[in-house]
């Protein structure tokens, strides 16, 4: 069994420690930091931490504005609250502008399971790629999520980054080589590409293992950046395997799924199966519950594949 | 302020509504009702008051102005094609594809464009973002922010406007056009937010009601700021809407000019007029010396 980690512990604690070796990290809080994990913040850095309430528009904008003076701005709130709510603000002003604001989503997808729609997030990945030069991170389990924040830091230009709530299996060693706009190749195979994504990475780890044991062969593979797409590893994917399975808990539409089909039906087109959620407003209850509602746990997963390689 | 200096601003302003005509010349139509009743803010930061170099338009330590009403940008390239960030030819190419200068301002298009504008209530948040940033940094710089009355409705305006008071930003300073009309009318029958002083006040700002128009009046109203410690300043500068055109000041259907030939002539007379005016009392002045 996996180690589990708290995801929004594991970033405060990356935000820190990016903080103490770069002065121009300010955190901004829409209400949001001490339930971002970023709780400790304000005490060791108070001259770079600013509380502005519930306006996470606002606080978009005032993001942007820091980031005019070489500040590097991280705003972490409730995922639907930085992204859909805002979403003109991430536009023009951190798009457009191209600014250097790391805007984080917590507890996005569907792991604020009880809360319902309001507080879901299946939406994101589709609303930000739309922006030209936002780069979209989705890290997969706690030393990438840690990765990530590093990588986004450095990393000049505005980013959004999403994470879940629960705790979360550890997928990779420490030293695992993790690089903005690279996918990582878990395991290869030859039968089907297993591609996933976030928060249900581990879903679609379990699974390709489940299919191991029925003798299929799986190329297992983490896209962890949405935004710039590996075009590169999806077009040798396509080309090599020529079929793909992608697994996130988001909405099909506009998320990994329909990126990759983007690339894939224009240039190497092969048969696709993505499992995410349809169009309709996800229910709620508990997390592991919820995911199997809509057929991301791993035994699910196991069987769309299998009939996808079947029919 | 001395006379000569207020004419010599005088002069300026009358170029600068004389640009905004050559770019409405070139676009054929634009925003003119919102950027002539601003020019004399406009000009005043440009032309006085803002601590800038168009040689250096990046330079850290200048005074920052964020058009956040970005519908009025014909006052802004007006006012930095005079003021030598770009050359004034540039004008001429409002309304051509690709031209620098859109019909809201583009900050990666040329020198001295601080934000990119057109979708109102944003100007505030960033603004106060910019003062944040410059406090931290110790600068003596300050940020100007120019918005219009009827954007004051976009409530995320006054999300701005408390975080700025709560964060004790005394290093912003913001004008609002009060100019009185929107598309559909009288802002007060629109959307009234009046009494605007009162409302400012109430979130925290400190407030000065003046003639928006009158150049001596912004300037000195500006060296009055910060008008009380540890509070954003805010300026409600009551002007008059296309203000310089005898056939559209205060009226509601040049908030967007499409000009025709009769009008184009008329405006051109009515800036001629206004120059004769400008040298009839530098006349006067010389005269009196």
């Amino acid at each position: 069994m996996n180690e589990l980690k708290d995801p929004r512990k594991t970033f405060g604690e990356a935000v820190i420690e990016a903080a103490k070796n770069n002065p121009d990290v300010v955190v901004l809080s829409a209400d949001s930091s001490s339930g971002s994990g970023l709780a400790a913040f304000p005490s060791l850095f108070p001259e770079r931490h600013f509380e502005f309430g519930i306006m996470e528009q606002g606080v978009i904008g005032y993001a942007s504005g820091l980031a005019t003076t070489g500040k590097i701005p991280v705003f972490a709130a409730i995922a639907p609250f930085v992204t859909a709510r805002p979403f003109e603000m991430f536009r023009n002003d951190l798009g457009y502008m191209n600014q250097n604001v790391k805007v984080v989503g917590r507890c996005a997808g569907l792991t604020y399971d009880q809360l319902g729609s309001t507080h879901h997030s299946i939406d994101d990945i589709a609303l930000i790629r739309t922006i030209p030069g936002v780069t979209v991170i989705n890290p997969g389990d706690p030393v990438t999520i840690k990765k990530a924040v590093h990588a986004m830091i450095e990393h000049r230009g505005p980013c959004y980054m999403k994470i879940g709530n629960p705790k979360m299996p550890v997928l990779y060693p420490e030293d695992v080589d993790f690089r903005l706009g690279k996918g990582i190749i878990i395991k290869e195979g030859r039968d089907v590409a297993l591609i996933g994504t976030g928060t249900v990475l581990s879903k679609a780890v379990a699974a390709a293992r489940l299919l191991e044991d029925s003798g299929i062969s799986v190329r297992l593979i983490d896209i962890h950046t949405i935004k710039p797409l590996d075009r590169d590893l999806i077009l040798s994917t396509a080309r090599e395997i020529g079929k793909i399975v992608t697994v996130e808990e988001h909405f099909i539409a506009g998320g990994l799924g329909s990126a990759i089909a983007e690339i894939c039906s224009q240039e190497c087109p092969v048969k696709m199966k993505m499992i995410g959620i349809g169009d309709y407003y996800a229910s709620n209850g508990p997390y592991e519950e919820l995911i199997g509602k809509y057929g991301l746990q791993p035994d699910q997963i196991y069987e769309t594949t299998m009939k996808f390689l079947t029919t | 302020m001395e006379f000569k200096e207020i004419l010599k601003l005088q002069y300026t302003a009358l170029k600068i509504r004389r640009n905004i005509l050559r770019l409405i010349r070139a676009g054929e139509a634009g925003h003119v009702g919102g950027a002539l009743s601003s020019v004399e803010i406009v000009t005043a930061l440009y032309f006085n008051l803002l601590n800038i170099d168009p040689d250096k338009p990046k330079w850290p330590q200048r005074d920052r102005f964020v058009l956040s009403a970005g519908h009025k940008c014909l006052v802004l390239y007006a006012a930095l094609a005079e003021r030598g960030f770009f050359d004034v030819s540039v004008l001429d190419t409002y309304g051509s594809l690709d031209s620098p200068i859109p019909g809201h301002p583009n900050m990666h298009k040329l020198p001295g464009i601080e934000t990119n504008t057109g979708a109102l209530g944003h100007g505030l948040s960033i603004a106060g973002g910019m003062a944040l940033g410059l406090r931290m940094d110790k600068s003596q710089s300050r940020v100007f922010v120019l918005m219009g009355d009827g954007e004051l409705a976009e409530g995320s305006n006054w999300e701005a406007a408390s975080a700025a008071s709560m964060h004790k930003l005394e290093n912003l300073i913001v004008f609002v056009d009060r100019n009185k009309l929107q598309i559909s009318g009288p802002t007060i029958e629109v959307m009234s937010y009046e009494p605007l002083d009162e409302r400012w006040r109430s979130f925290g700002w400190s407030v000065r009601v003046i003639n928006g128009n009158d150049l001596e009046t912004i300037i000195s109203t500006v060296h009055q700021a910060p008008f009380k410690k540890g509070k954003p300043s805010v300026i409600i500068a009551d002007t008059i809407k296309s203000k310089g055109l005898s056939f559209a000041e205060g009226k509601v259907n040049y908030h967007y000019w499409k000009a025709n030939p009769e009008e184009m002539e008329q405006a051109e007379r009515d800036l001629d007029a206004i120059e004769t005016e400008l040298k009839e009392k530098t006349e006067r002045s010389t005269g009196d010396e």
